[in-house]
């Protein structure tokens, strides 16, 4: 077997960490790191003799891993902005390296207190449980960094992901149980806790490589908000370079995203469609009625703007909190699009319309499964009903 | 002109090792075994002790609740031996053949029921919902038979029973006495065994012959059920394997109970894989023996050398546990033999797995086109996908939904009903359609389940605790 020895240490020092060796109390901890080296050698006992492959590191390895196009371009993204910015400044142009390693340098703290801060309570709670480390932190812990702005204070994200994990999701039993998204969680504890680092426009882009200055820069949706046309145009907002939350920009790479999860079958295309879909015809209908300039802004730039597209790909899908029937994953969808154009447009309040519209949809998911549901238990009764009175007959 | 339906849903695994169309007769074998674990929900009573003699179709032991209901000796010969596990509990009863035995078997009565009651033929008709032995006292909708197994590995019927297609047909024309109801009957297109039934379809009023397209699990009788007549609470489906409507065809010919069957043994590991004809319950050690031999391992350890791989009777998917001197299951035509999985996987949620099937693409192994899957042989080992009994992973909570819709064909939400079948939930059970399913249509979610749930036991504690409430 490969890395043999690596098995063998683990073997050996196994004991220390079970009932009656020196540490009992770490054993989920220990049977996390165990079980990230190496699946474990269990076999089928009840049920079905063979399984799928598939487990559920392996399906969340595979989000993280569609999450790294939109990561990789945001990294970059971050430190083009300061350079953009800089320029108009009359300063001078970061290379593209540079760009990289700015942002690369911006946000892997980020990442670091965001897995610390979650994975730690997590570890805790599996402990206090008593029951293996649940990997769905994985993917909530690299969300959270990629959806908030590039100056938010790290101290503030450790607050929002201790929020997020410990009244998002282990207040209500924990991974699978939860019924918000635990990273959009997060994000709405910043926006209403700090609501001056979280909106306007001085936080979307960093001013220096590690303090927490930032330099000013409108965001697309920031100036239409305020009644001005976004300087913006519609190629940029696809590839992404504007100003905005760390990773969710660029289109292309959460495209790029988008297929790995419709490909490897994690995500359900159903939900992902219908909330560019619900987006798309509420943009219209806004367009048909176009009363000011927001809402004669054509129906696809709600598609380009702000979190929609990383909200559609990344959050709606989450398979916890979305609806879980295929016919409540439509309607589930499209809602979830059409109230975040809704939001938008309507109140500019909030420009963030998508973190505050999925949130929503996902109180109302069990009442959609609810409805679907029962339409399939009245048919049931029905046939039911038809097969008595055949019998009487 | 048969009606036709077509299953989109399942999934067909491909696993590696079918078995042959040739046979070897095993008849020979000496123990065979009745047991009771076999059967849902049986308490059973003894009626034999150690020693004493039996003839074929002689009761062994029978039903506490109805003792109309008896299991029968396959063979004549004498009891070796009454095994039970914990708490006392029967686990089987065990018949060594001896062909000196003259004991004549008990005059059959006239009526086909009786006959298959008092010779133990009875017991192969299983009723839904529950999955428990017919009541004899039942009238049932329907009963539906398929003639057909979709799952991996699974043994062919037109191949099992050929040379018995006589039989086959005189047994559907007494199967169709047992119902006022339709006697449905499903097949592949183009079975040698649907000929044969169209040909006696005129003499049969209430026989109904379908076609079933489409994957794994088309062949499950509880797809077609649904797909046919949905059981409602309160009706009773009766089903029964082709082979065992051979033996009640060749007793309703001649009064003689010969439980012959023709079993498919097969498995990643097995070369030469073929049928066995074999009486029904026998022991499985003489066919692993042979098996081993054809693998090439030396005579003496030849049960042995399988070590390390694991016994199923039936299928991979739901069939049972069996040891390597274990007993062929009472319902069952297939011995699977897989790999045991004991080991640990390096990093095995990361590498790229061009080995590892998964009906998610999550793995390079799904990007391997599926026409490939048929070319084993050809195939370099690295991406000939495998198969053994390793979980892949540990138990979490439900976190991925919506993938069980994509294997399970039938009008009922999956997911809501294994979660009330989890809290207990009876009325939202019922509801949910709880009583057209048996633990075996849910292998295939059990099978792609990423959180690893046991969900079979689920399905039928739940089922069991339904049946008590009935009682």
């Amino acid at each position: 077997m490969q890395m043999q020895w690596l098995r063998n240490y683990i073997d050996k020092i196994k004991p220390t960490f079970s009932e009656g060796g020196k540490f009992p109390w770490l054993s989920a901890t220990f049977g996390g790191f165990e079980t990230f080296a190496f699946t474990p050698n269990k076999v089928t006992r009840k049920g079905s003799h063979v399984r799928d492959a598939v487990d559920m590191k392996r399906a969340m390895i595979t989000v993280v891993i569609a999450l790294l196009p939109a990561l990789l371009f945001g990294m970059w993204n971050i430190g083009y902005q300061t350079s953009n910015t800089l320029v108009a400044q009359g300063g001078e142009a970061f290379s593209w390296w540079y760009c990289f390693w700015f942002g690369l340098v911006r946000m892997l703290p980020m990442i670091v207190v965001s897995y610390v801060v979650g994975l730690g309570i997590e570890f805790t709670y599996a402990q206090i449980r008593g029951h293996e480390v649940y990997e769905g932190f994985l993917v909530s812990g690299i969300i959270i960094p990629m959806i908030v702005p590039v100056t938010t204070p790290l101290w503030q994200l450790a607050l929002a992901v201790a929020f997020a994990v410990i009244i998002g999701k282990e207040c209500f039993g924990g991974t699978g149980m939860n019924f918000l998204n635990p990273a959009l969680v997060a994000r709405a504890f910043l926006f209403f806790s700090y609501p001056t680092h979280m909106s306007g426009d001085a936080v979307w882009i960093a001013a220096d490589m590690w303090g927490s200055d930032a330099l000013t820069g409108a965001t697309p949706m920031g100036q239409l908000a305020t009644g001005l046309a976004p300087q913006a145009s519609a190629l940029d907002m696809l590839i992404g370079t504007i100003p905005g939350c760390t990773c969710e920009t660029s289109v292309i790479a959460i495209a790029l995203g988008a297929i790995i999860l419709l490909v490897s079958g994690i995500a359900s295309w159903r939900t992902m469609l219908s909330v560019f879909v619900g987006g798309g015809l509420m943009g219209l209908l806004f367009n048909a009625i176009g009363a000011n300039s927001y809402m004669q802004l054509p129906f696809y730039y709600h598609w380009l703007m702000g979190g929609f597209a990383f909200g559609a790909v990344f959050m709606a899908t989450d398979p916890v909190t979305s609806a879980q029937t295929n016919c409540g994953k439509w309607i589930y969808g499209f809602l979830i699009g059409a109230f975040a154009v809704l939001l938008r447009v309507i109140n500019p309040a909030y420009p963030e319309g998508m973190m505050l519209s999925i949130l929503l949809m996902n109180c109302f998911a069990p009442l959609i499964d609810h409805c679907i549901i029962s339409r399939n238990i009245k048919m049931r009764q029905r046939r039911a009903e038809a097969a008595r009175k055949e019998v009487k007959a | 002109m048969a009606n036709i339906i077509n299953i989109k849903k399942g999934l067909d695994l491909p696993i590696d090792g079918a078995a042959e169309l040739r046979t070897t007769d095993v008849r020979s074998i000496a123990t065979y075994a009745v047991k009771p674990t076999d059967y849902v929900g049986l308490v059973p009573r003894m009626k034999v002790a150690e020693g004493d003699v039996v003839a074929a179709g002689d009761v062994l032991f029978c039903d506490k609740k109805d003792e109309r209901i008896r299991f029968c000796a396959p063979v004549a010969g004498r009891v070796k031996a009454v095994v039970r596990g914990e708490k006392r509990l029967l686990l089987a009863v065990v018949v060594e053949k001896d062909e000196s035995v003259d004991k004549a078997p008990a005059p059959m009565p006239a009526n086909l029921k009786e006959q298959m009651l008092q010779c133990g033929l009875w017991t192969m008709l299983r009723q839904r919902p529950f999955g428990t032995v017919a009541n004899p006292d039942d009238n049932p909708k329907a009963i539906v038979v398929s003639c057909f197994d979709s799952a991996p590995l699974a043994p062919c019927y037109d191949h099992a029973l050929a040379g018995r297609e006589d039989d086959f047909a005189k047994g559907l024309e007494a199967l169709a006495t047992l119902t006022d109801g339709k006697l449905h009957l499903c097949f592949r297109a183009g079975q040698k065994l649907m000929a044969k039934a169209e040909q006696v379809k005129s003499q049969i009023a209430n026989m109904e012959i379908h076609v079933v397209n489409g994957p794994h699990p088309a062949g499950n009788v509880g797809t077609q059920i649904a797909k046919i007549c949905p059981i409602n609470k309160g009706e009773v489906v009766w089903t029964i394997n082709p082979q065992d409507i051979a033996t009640l065809g060749h007793l309703a010919k001649t009064g003689e109970y010969k439980p012959e069957k023709t079993i498919a043994v097969a498995g990643p590991m097995i070369k030469n894989a073929h049928y066995y004809r074999i009486m029904a319950g026998a022991c499985v050690k003489t066919i692993v023996d042979a098996q081993a031999l054809n693998n090439g391992y030396p005579s003496q350890d030849a049960c042995a050398s399988l070590k390390g791989s694991r016994l199923i009777s039936g299928n991979v998917l739901s069939g049972t546990q069996i040891d390597a001197d274990g007993f062929v299951g009472g319902y069952d035509s297939l011995l699977s033999i897989l790999p045991e999985g004991d080991y640990y996987d390096f990093m095995g949620w990361l590498m790229p797995g061009l080995n590892k099937y998964s009906f998610s693409r999550t793995f390079m192994s799904g990007f391997i086109p599926r026409c490939m899957h048929g070319i084993f042989e050809k195939m370099p080992k690295c991406i000939a996908p495998k198969f053994d009994t390793n979980t892949h992973g540990e138990v979490r909570p439900f976190v991925f939904a919506g993938n069980f819709e994509r294997v399970f064909p039938f009008d009922i939400y999956p997911m809501e009903l294994i979660k009330a079948c989890m809290i207990g939930d009876m009325e939202k059970q019922e509801n949910l359609g709880i009583y057209e399913v048996e633990p075996e249509d849910f292998a295939l979610c059990e099978f792609i389940d990423t959180s690893k749930t046991d969900i079979q036991p689920v399905i039928r504690q739940a089922l069991e605790v339904l049946r008590k409430e009935a009682m």
